[in-house]
This record gives structure tokens, C-alpha cells and sequence, in this order.
């Protein structure tokens, strides 16, 4: 807690609502998963409706086996039905005039791979819904294997390290970019290093979500599946911002725009060494992954050079 | 409820009928996705709200999936919810399919009925809707443009019913129905209204809001799953004799009955009876007429309502009969005998000892013809009288 002398945290200062989540969650110890979940129904108010998916948030969201750990409206769904059962939802409640805030809350696998056609038919058609896309760069549920979001080289159980094969062979999909390009009311990425970023953009989406759809993509390292030691995973996000790897960058109606520029980014090395997915690296793998995170920086920053 | 007004007679296609039958029932919800032979009815509902006639809010998915997941969160959120497709597309929806009925939401979906296997089967066939037979949902089938336009409207007071709350299916020949321009009675709107007003005395029943904690999905706690399935059996038990009495209420209102469950015709006396569903059972008819008129005592079954089983009434007018023949329109795979006669077979021992025939015909588009049924008559005759007989004929493959 904050203390008297201490300056309270502005981030305090966009919460609404109380805590939605039981103590004691049945999340492993240190996932920001459990932070992201809790920190979003606090920002966006108990008037939320959430759709989720089999997944790591899944135990806790819909419950397993046991009653679910929170008090928010909750519907369920299978993989490849997320954002249209959100557009169900969303046309029903905007047309009888229930005030409601209708958030998907999926992993990366979900998002990028067997989820990703509704996300892009929901995203096209501009339905008032927000997507939240958790990434944990992997299907973590299932016991830590490759999605499309799996960064290149990294081990996982699809994509180990082996004789002939080290690791994933292809870079991730570019997620926040490939969203934009479908022009969505608003688009941003956070991670709960930065959070009064993450607040101030959840309040954005809530607000635009009205005119139309809304994705944020949320950088969630998983402790467990990328061995990460458990009090490190904030540090994680933080390196995370600040070797560019997971630029902080958003779009409003369209327009990008980085709301962090990092004056002197580290090299990718000061994140991979925080964990051990990368562990097998040699210098060339090492600079193979720096050369695609340069590239999709550069990428990015480009595009909001243009728009300023 | 005296009964309604005359409504206005128009010759359109079965699937324009489909649009009506929907539009006429007001949904607040309704997603589709276009493909042979069901595309026009997601054209005409896209015009329909064009147009302003549907009220409701009409979502252009992109594919099947969606279309039913659409529907299925907005009839938990409370709506009335109204889709339709075919084939693929209802292959493509086969998760959320089983969602639906999961979840206990009372979505009314129309089917064109056409093949499966093979993208270059595009033709008629009931195999589509025997892939989702296990789904959970209410599947019944129709034999005209009338037919479709009237189990539209009964699908809504069926799925909506508060001791119900299940999805229902209502199926049509693709094709066959499909693109047949027949004169249709269509009644006036307010008369539906009237029909379906009496699901809005009962109680309300659960809906997902916001602000109130509750979850709902379709895997659960171990009892509570359990629970939750051995309730919607229950629920799929009571269908049966809800089906009859809505086509009776339909009936008393707007003058035109469909038999409920089963529709017979000239059963009665009948020493042989013929099973069959769908389009080709008008055809059926015809040659019992004319084969009543040599002397053969034939009656026929037109299953209308396919999921639940509609099991006590077959065995009301089948026991004592002589024999029977099925006239199944798609394949049981593993199984010799066509599906329909297959799910027969399992009421033989109320049944009672009769040769029960099997004849695979009219896949693919292949018409059933009046010589295809005169020979089920004949055969399914002979083995009345005991004479040997093949268990299972694939007519095509004999011609
Ligand atoms: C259609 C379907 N295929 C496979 C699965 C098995 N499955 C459950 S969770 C999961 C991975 C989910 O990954 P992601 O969306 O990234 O969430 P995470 O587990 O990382 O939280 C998979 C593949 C499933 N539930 N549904
Ligand atoms: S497996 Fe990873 S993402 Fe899933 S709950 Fe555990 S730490 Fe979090």
C-alpha cells in the first residue's frame, strides 16, 4: 500500500471499481496474466461483460471445476467464436439500451491463430466490442507450444531445440500492425510496466469503443513457460519496452502514434537474458532476433513519423 | 383466439419463404452467411432491413461460424435470433452448434438440406443434417414452401418455450425447395404476433447483463455438467408432445395442420407402411393412391420432427403393421441400413416382429421418382406376405 509521505501513483487515479477477483486465484505465482485481469475491471468498471476462451485465463475467468473467481458477467466460448459472440452481445445491448462495455479477453493464440478470422470479420465491421489480446507469445494452457506470436527462435514444445532445428524458424506476426490495417476506432499496446500508459489507454478504449472496435495487445510474459524466476516479470515487461522489443504505441482513428519513445533503446540481449527460452541463443541467433526486432521498430516508427 | 385473417397469397421460392417466415416473426438479431442453395434467403433479409421491413439488426458475418455465434450470445443476452444455411456452412458451425444447445439458447436457424462430402456435391440430400444430429438441437423437416413458411413460426413458440429453451433446426430440401416458386399464403404480421404472444405470459427466463454475476458457458463443474445435460434430454423429452400441441394451436388459428411429430396419411388400414421425409413425400402419396387403387393396403409417415425421435407416436401406428419401408435421402456411415431406418429399427421391439426394408435414394439430386417409390411398394408388399427380401436396396445403384 502507499504510504502517507509516499506520492501515491497517479494510476490510482483512473480506478473506478474495486477489485473483481478472489484472493488466492488460481494463476501461477508472478503471471502478469493475474495483474492484467484484475487491473482491467478496475480501469473499465463492473458495466463490463467479458468473453473468454480456453486459455491460461480460463481456470480463473470461468472457473475449473470450481465456482469462477470474480464477480463480472461472463460468457464463455470456444476458440473460434470470441469476438462474434462479443458482436452478439454488443448489437443486443446497443439496440434495447443496456449500458454495457463488452471486452474479449483471449490469449495471443486465440487472437493471432484459430480466433483470428471472427477477430478480423468483428474488427471489418467496426462492432462496438474491445478485444483484449493477452501475449504470452505461445499457447500456454496447453503446456507452452508455439502460436503465431511465438518470437523467432524462441523454444517451445512444438518448436524445440533439437539437432537439426533450433527453436521457432519464423518471426511473429506483427498483431498490433496487422489490427490497425483493418482501421479500428482505436488500437493500442500496454504492458504492466507502464501503468498509467495501460490506464489511460483502457480509458480511451472505453470511449471510443462507442464509435467502433477497439484492440489492445497486452505484452504478458509467462514466468513458467519462459522460465522467468517469479518476481521478475514486471522487469521483464519494462526490458521489454526498452530494447523496443514491444514497442508501446497506439492509433487513434487511425492515426499511429508512439506514446513512448525509448531515448536509448538496450540491446535485445538485456531482455533474453532474463529468461530462459532463449537459452540455447548463439551471437548469430542472438542477432538474427535484434535484426527483426530493429526491423519491426523501424517499421512502426515510420508509420507514426508519417502521421505527425 | 378465434382464428386469423386470410393473409395474402403469393407464389414465391422456398427460400424467399424462409425470409418471410423470419422477418414475420420480428427477430432482433440475425446473422447469415450466404451459400448454395440458402444465399437468397441471407440476399432477402439484407434487403428486408435495407429496406426497413426487419426491424432487427442484421450482422454480415464473415463465414458460418460467426453467424451462429452471433446468434447464440445475443439470444443468451435475451433477443430473438434467426439464421439460416447449408450444408458446409453448417458443418462450419458444428462447435458452435453444439454451444447453442449448450447454453440452452433459443435460436431458430433454417437449413437448405444438401450434400456434404465433396466441395463439387452441390446438390440435394439430407446428409448435412445428419451431421449434426448429435448437436443437441430440435431438427424437424418440411415438405413444401407452405410448410416452411408456417414450422417458422411454430419454431419460435417451440424454442422460446419456457419449459423448452432449445435451439430447433427447421430443414428443407435444397434445391427442391430451394428455388420452387409455389403459391404461399403468407399471413398478416399482426396474426403472428398474435400467435407468439402467449410466450410472453411466461416467465422470463435467464439472460446474460451486465453488473450481475454470471457465468454461463458449456464446460462446467463436474455434477453441474452432468446436470445441465440430463436437463436438456428432459427438455428434448418434452419437445415431443410440445410439437403436437403447437401444430394443433397453429392449426385452430391459422387453419392448416401438419400432424405434429409425424403426419400420417392413410395409415389407418394400412398393412404396409412407408417412412419417408421431406419433399419426395408428396410424391409418396401419389403412388399410394394409385397402388390403394390395386388393392395394396399402403399408408405412409412423413417425419417431420427428426430430433427428438419421435418415438411413442411411430410405435402407435407401426405395431401390428406387416412391414415397413424407410426411404432414407443420406447415409449412415458403418452402417448398412439409411439413417432414418436405422433410428426405426430401434423401436423394433415395440414394433413388433415386421420386415423393416431399407432404400437409400434421392442423394446427389437424383430424383425419387414414381417408379423408384412404386417398386419400394411393391417389394416392401411382398415381404408382408412373407417373401424374401433385399434388407437394403440402394435404388440408384440397382436402375
Ligand atoms: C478449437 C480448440 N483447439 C484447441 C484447444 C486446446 N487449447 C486450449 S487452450 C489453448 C491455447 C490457448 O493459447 P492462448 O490463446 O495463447 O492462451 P494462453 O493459454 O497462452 O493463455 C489450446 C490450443 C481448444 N480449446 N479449442
Ligand atoms: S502458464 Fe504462464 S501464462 Fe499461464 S498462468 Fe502460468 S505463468 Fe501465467
Amino acid at each position: 500500500m502507499v504510504e502517507g509521505t509516499k506520492k501515491r501513483n497517479r494510476v490510482f487515479d483512473y480506478f473506478c471499481e474495486e477489485d473483481q477477483f478472489a484472493g488466492g486465484v488460481a494463476w501461477c505465482a508472478g503471471c502478469p496474466l493475474e495483474l492484467t485481469a484484475r487491473f482491467v475491471p478496475q480501469v473499465l468498471g463492473k458495466n463490463m461483460v467479458i468473453v473468454g476462451t480456453p486459455g491460461c485465463a480460463a481456470p480463473v475467468l470461468h472457473g475449473q471445476n470450481v465456482g469462477a473467481w470474480h464477480k463480472l458477467a461472463y460468457m464463455a466460448s470456444v476458440m473460434t467464436g470470441v469476438p462474434s459472440k462479443a458482436t452478439g452481445l454488443s448489437r443486443y445491448y446497443n439496440r434495447i439500451g443496456q449500458d454495457a462495455t463488452v471486452v474479449c479477453f483471449t490469449g495471443d493464440g486465440c487472437a493471432t491463430d484459430v480466433g483470428f478470422q471472427p477477430l478480423s470479420g468483428a474488427a471489418e465491421r467496426r462492432e462496438k466490442i474491445i478485444y483484449l489480446a493477452y501475449d504470452n507469445e505461445g499457447y500456454m494452457n496447453t503446456g507452452n507450444q508455439r502460436s503465431s506470436a511465438t518470437p523467432l527462435g524462441a523454444a517451445t514444445t512444438t518448436t524445440p531445440v533439437g539437432k537439426i532445428s533450433r527453436g521457432k524458424q519464423t518471426i511473429s506476426k506483427n498483431m498490433p500492425l496487422i489490427m490497425l490495417m483493418h482501421r479500428p476506432s482505436y488500437m493500442a499496446t500496454a504492458t504492466l510496466s507502464h501503468l498509467e500508459d495501460f490506464a489511460k489507454k483502457l480509458k480511451k478504449a472505453q470511449e471510443k469503443v462507442k464509435e467502433g472496435f477497439v484492440y489492445l495487445h497486452v505484452f504478458s510474459p509467462c514466468p513458467v513457460g519462459w522460465r522467468i524466476n517469479s518476481n521478475m516479470s514486471i522487469e521483464v515487461c519494462r526490458n521489454a519496452v526498452r530494447t523496443n522489443y514491444f514497442p508501446l504505441w497506439e492509433a487513434e482513428d487511425g492515426k499511429p502514434r508512439l506514446t513512448l519513445e525509448v531515448a536509448n533503446p538496450k540491446p535485445v540481449v538485456e531482455l533474453t537474458k532474463l529468461m530462459r527460452k532463449f537459452s540455447h541463443y548463439k551471437e548469430e541467433d542472438m542477432a538474427n532476433l535484434q535484426k527483426a526486432v530493429d526491423e519491426r521498430y523501424a517499421l512502426i516508427k515510420s508509420l507514426c513519423d508519417a502521421y505527425k | 383466439m378465434v382464428s386469423a385473417q386470410k393473409g395474402q397469397v403469393r407464389v414465391i421460392t422456398g427460400n424467399a419463404v424462409g425470409a418471410y417466415g423470419a422477418m414475420l416473426c420480428r427477430p432482433e438479431v440475425v446473422a447469415a452467411y450466404p451459400i448454395t442453395p440458402q444465399s437468397e434467403i441471407a440476399e432477402l433479409l439484407s434487403q428486408f432491413k435495407a429496406d426497413g421491413v426487419l426491424d432487427g439488426e442484421y450482422v454480415e458475418v464473415e463465414g458460418e461460424n460467426s453467424a451462429m455465434n452471433v446468434v447464440l450470445a445475443a439470444s443468451v443476452a435475451g433477443a430473438r435470433t434467426f439464421t439460416a444455411t447449408s450444408s458446409y456452412g453448417l458443418v462450419f458451425m458444428y462447435d458452435a452448434l453444439q454451444e447453442t444447445s449448450g447454453f440452452r439458447a433459443p435460436v431458430v436457424m433454417v437449413n437448405a438440406n444438401r450434400e456434404t462430402p465433396g466441395i463439387h456435391a452441390v446438390s440435394s440430400g439430407q446428409q448435412d443434417l445428419i451431421s449434426a444430429r448429435d448437436t443437441g438441437w430440435i431438427q424437424i423437416i418440411v415438405e413444401n414452401d407452405q410448410e416452411i413458411l408456417d414450422q417458422i413460426i411454430m419454431a419460435y413458440r417451440l424454442a422460446e418455450d419456457y419449459d423448452i429453451q432449445l435451439p430447433i433446426m427447421v430443414n428443407y430440401d435444397g434445391f427442391y425447395l430451394s428455388y420452387l416458386a409455389e403459391a404461399v399464403e403468407i399471413p398478416n404480421i399482426e396474426d403472428v404476433d398474435a400467435f407468439l404472444a402467449p410466450l410472453k405470459q411466461q416467465p422470463e427466463r435467464q439472460k446474460l447483463v451486465p453488473g450481475v454475476a454470471i457465468g454461463c458457458g458449456t464446460h462446467g463443474m463436474e455434477m453441474g455438467y452432468v446436470e445441465a445435460r440430463y436437463k436438456h434430454c428432459q427438455a428434448l423429452e418434452r419437445v415431443k408432445g410440445k410439437v403436437d400441441e403447437i401444430d394443433k394451436a397453429f392449426g385452430d388459428y391459422f387453419g392448416r395442420y401438419y400432424g405434429g411429430q409425424i403426419e400420417e396419411y392413410r395409415t389407418d388400414d394400412a398393412d404396409i407402411v412407408i417412412l419417408a421425409s421431406g419433399s419426395a413425400t408428396g410424391t409418396v402419396r401419389t403412388v399410394i393412391d394409385t397402388k390403394r387403387e390395386q388393392g395394396i393396403k399402403v399408408g405412409l409417415i412423413k417425419l417431420r420432427l427428426f430430433r427428438p425421435f419421435p418415438a411413442e407416436r411411430l410405435i402407435g401406428v407401426l405395431k401390428g403393421k406387416k412391414a415397413i419401408g424407410v426411404i432414407d435421402r443420406s447415409l449412415c456411415f458403418g452402417w448398412k441400413y439409411g439413417p432414418m431406418c436405422m433410428e426405426l429399427r430401434a423401436l423394433s421391439p415395440e414394433i413388433g416382429p415386421a420386415p423393416i426394408l431399407s432404400y437409400i435414394d434421392g442423394l446427389a439430386n437424383l430424383d425419387i421418382t414414381v417408379p423408384h417409390i412404386g417398386r419400394v411398394i411393391d417389394e416392401v408388399s411382398a415381404a408382408a406376405q412373407g417373401k424374401p427380401y433385399q434388407e437394403v436396396t440402394w435404388i440408384p445403384m440397382e436402375e
